[in-house]
């Protein structure tokens, strides 16, 4: 498979007062199309500055990162915004979801930003809850469902929009173990089936276990590739 | 749902704190309506029909300084004027201890239809007038309001004047701007003051709209280096004078409504910021599904604006309705007479609930603006 993500000599270096601390040290990577990538490391290993320069909401201090062929890092603000619309979907640990939508408004958020037609957004909707296995929770408010309910119309949400890469940032750090299996299921499914590219950072082996490759992060460096 | 229908879902998500958000704008817009109609109705004397034909002559020293009687025939000779009529406010006190928001004027019973045409008296009361020295006629709204009736006798004793006349109510008169008054014979109020040959100022009826313009030099010219001198105006001029004396209330009025607004934008500017800081971390989602900059700023701008508008149509709205369902000249017992509230009062606490809705959206939307999705996801995470 070609590589979807390119990543050349990436590095961040964050400053606090006059002190530099690099979150990311001269990282190389390739990620191919349709992998299920788990990225691992302690805290502040910058597993998750990794994620966020690859989809787009962070950048870094130097170095190249192409998604689908792409230079995240020469996009400007709204170019960005419009691109990580049409091509990356968001996984949080916290669900993230907007609290005073139903579970069907809340999958339909980003299609509001494109240029379709209501029929046409009701039937991507249904198809992204059906596929998290939640059509028959669709009028239901976040409250009203469990953590892995939610966490499962984050996902519908997150590829809605049929986007190359999802990136998932400890999808089930606050999931019971049952609900983690089902979600990390979900995220095998995109990949192996739909061919999605997921990245996901985990602390948790088990869920990483779930990827198709684990890579190790530690003060900003790649370890190895498992 | 839609963009519009997401927003109002966001704005409703704190019902309590929007309903307090809405009163507090309501109340402030109330106010400040009201303020601007007192400060309308201390700074602009209602225009009635004859008053663009109708000029006042005082004396140039003061309104407090007599004229003397002898100028009659003198202004009646004028190109020009149609009539001519002396009128002195007596000042006077009806019962002991009580304040008198009707004032009483000497006038000439028979020139008085001539220079106020609008009022209307019927005619047969108004012939009982002309003939009886000591009678009056009396405005319909103290009429009702004193349970007046014809033929009742009325006493007033004078604050300026060292005399009391006892006047006898014949008639009741309407149509004019304000029709609380007590008209009474300036013959009378002489004979009470023993000839004392003086009026208060004189009240002209110009023959037409053309030669009102022209006659005020000319009969400020007839008296010019006497010990007389006279200020000759257009009523309108006459009513503006007063309007000068009043400078500090409208200092006071345009203080405390900017003390209003000033406020209302504090109040306004911390609820939204408060509101949006509670919702960085959902901002921060939606950047990063790929909403911009200006899309979320324009939602912050949009709720802010919603929250003004609500408040403006509230409050401004309240104080239309009560100046429309209210009878507020017997509410403040005639203080003021029309209390209108004019489409340009409207208009200007709609701007203003703009510029609060703009002004308050300013620093949340910069902030929004400034915020980075990761920044955003930290506060979360």
């Amino acid at each position: 498979m070609p590589p979807i993500v390119t990543i050349r000599s990436l590095s961040k270096v964050y400053r606090q007062g006059e002190m530099e601390i690099a979150a990311l040290d001269n990282v190389s990577l390739d990620i191919a199309q349709g992998e299920f990538l788990s990225l691992m490391g302690p805290s502040g290993s910058g597993k998750s500055t990794l994620l966020h320069i690859i989809a787009g909401i962070d950048r870094p201090t130097s170095g190249e990162c192409r998604v689908g062929g792409v230079g995240v890092t020469e996009l400007d603000d709204s170019q960005l915004a419009d691109w990580r619309n049409q091509n990356v979907g968001f996984v949080f640990q916290s669900f993230n979801l907007i609290p005073v939508l139903t579970a069907y408004e809340n999958v339909e958020l980003p299609l509001l930003l494109m240029d379709l037609n209501g029929t046409r957004r009701k039937e991507l909707v249904h198809t992204a809850l059906e596929l998290v296995g939640l059509a028959d929770r669709a009028r239901h408010l976040p409250k009203q469902m469990s953590g892995g309910q939610e966490q499962r119309v984050a996902i519908a949400r997150a590829i809605v929009t049929d986007p190359k890469l999802v990136v998932a940032d400890e999808p089930t750090g606050n999931l019971d173990s049952a609900s983690a299996e089902a979600v990390l299921e979900i995220l095998r499914t995109l990949s192996s089936k739909a061919g999605k590219t997921v990245i996901m950072v985990t602390h948790d082996p088990r869920a990483a276990s779930f990827g198709s490759k684990t890579i190790h992060l530690e003060k900003g460096r790649l370890l190895d590739v498992a | 749902m839609t963009i519009p229908g997401f927003l109002v879902r966001n704005a409703f998500r704190n019902k309590r704190r929007l309903l307090l958000s809405v009163l507090g704008i309501a109340v402030s817009m109330f106010l400040l309506v009201t303020l601007m109609v007192v400060l309308r109705e201390l700074t602009q004397p209602p225009n009635d029909g004859g008053s663009s034909l109708r000029i006042t002559v005082r004396n140039k020293l003061s309104l407090a300084n007599p004229l003397p009687a002898r100028q009659l025939p003198i202004i009646e000779k004028i190109p020009g004027v149609e009539a001519v009529m002396p009128l002195t406010w007596f000042g006077g006190k009806f019962k002991e201890d009580e304040p008198l928001m009707w004032p009483q004027f000497a006038v000439d019973p028979r020139k008085f239809r001539k220079i106020f045409g609008e009022i209307r008296v019927p005619e047969d009361q108004y012939e009982a007038w002309v003939k009886d020295r000591t009678s009056c006629i009396v405005g319909r709204d103290t009429f009702k309001e004193q349970k007046m009736h014809i033929g009742q006798k009325l006493t007033f004793l004078s604050g300026i004047y060292p005399c009391s006349v006892e006047l006898t109510i014949v008639g009741v008169y309407e149509g004019s701007i304000d029709d609380r008054v007590v008209w009474f014979h300036h013959a009378y109020l002489d004979e009470a003051l023993g000839d004392w040959g003086k009026v208060g100022d004189w009240w002209i009826k110009a023959t037409n709209t053309e030669t009102a313009a022209q006659i005020c030099p000319l009969i400020e010219a007839a008296f010019a280096n006497t010990s007389d001198e006279v200020r000759a105006e257009s009523e309108r001029a006459f009513q503006l004078s007063f309007v000068s004396m009043w400078g500090g209330i409208k200092l006071l009025i345009g203080g405390v409504s900017t003390a209003v607004l000033v406020s209302l934008l504090l109040v306004t500017a911390s609820t939204v910021s408060m509101s949006i800081r509670e919702r960085f971390r959902e901002l921060a989602i939606l950047k990063a599904i790929g909403f911009q900059r200006r899309e979320l700023c324009a939602f912050i701008l949009a709720e802010s604006f919603g929250l003004s508008a609500l408040g403006v149509v509230f409050g401004a709205g309240g104080a239309w309705l009560m100046s429309r369902t209210m009878d507020i000249k017997s509410l403040t017992h005639g203080a003021f007479v029309s209390f209108e509230v004019t489409p340009q009062m409207l208009g200007t606490a709609a701007l203003a609930a703009a510029a609060l809705g703009i002004l308050s959206s300013v620093f949340p939307a910069m902030s929004v603006a400034r915020m980075s999705v990761v920044e955003g996801l930290r506060t979360l995470d």
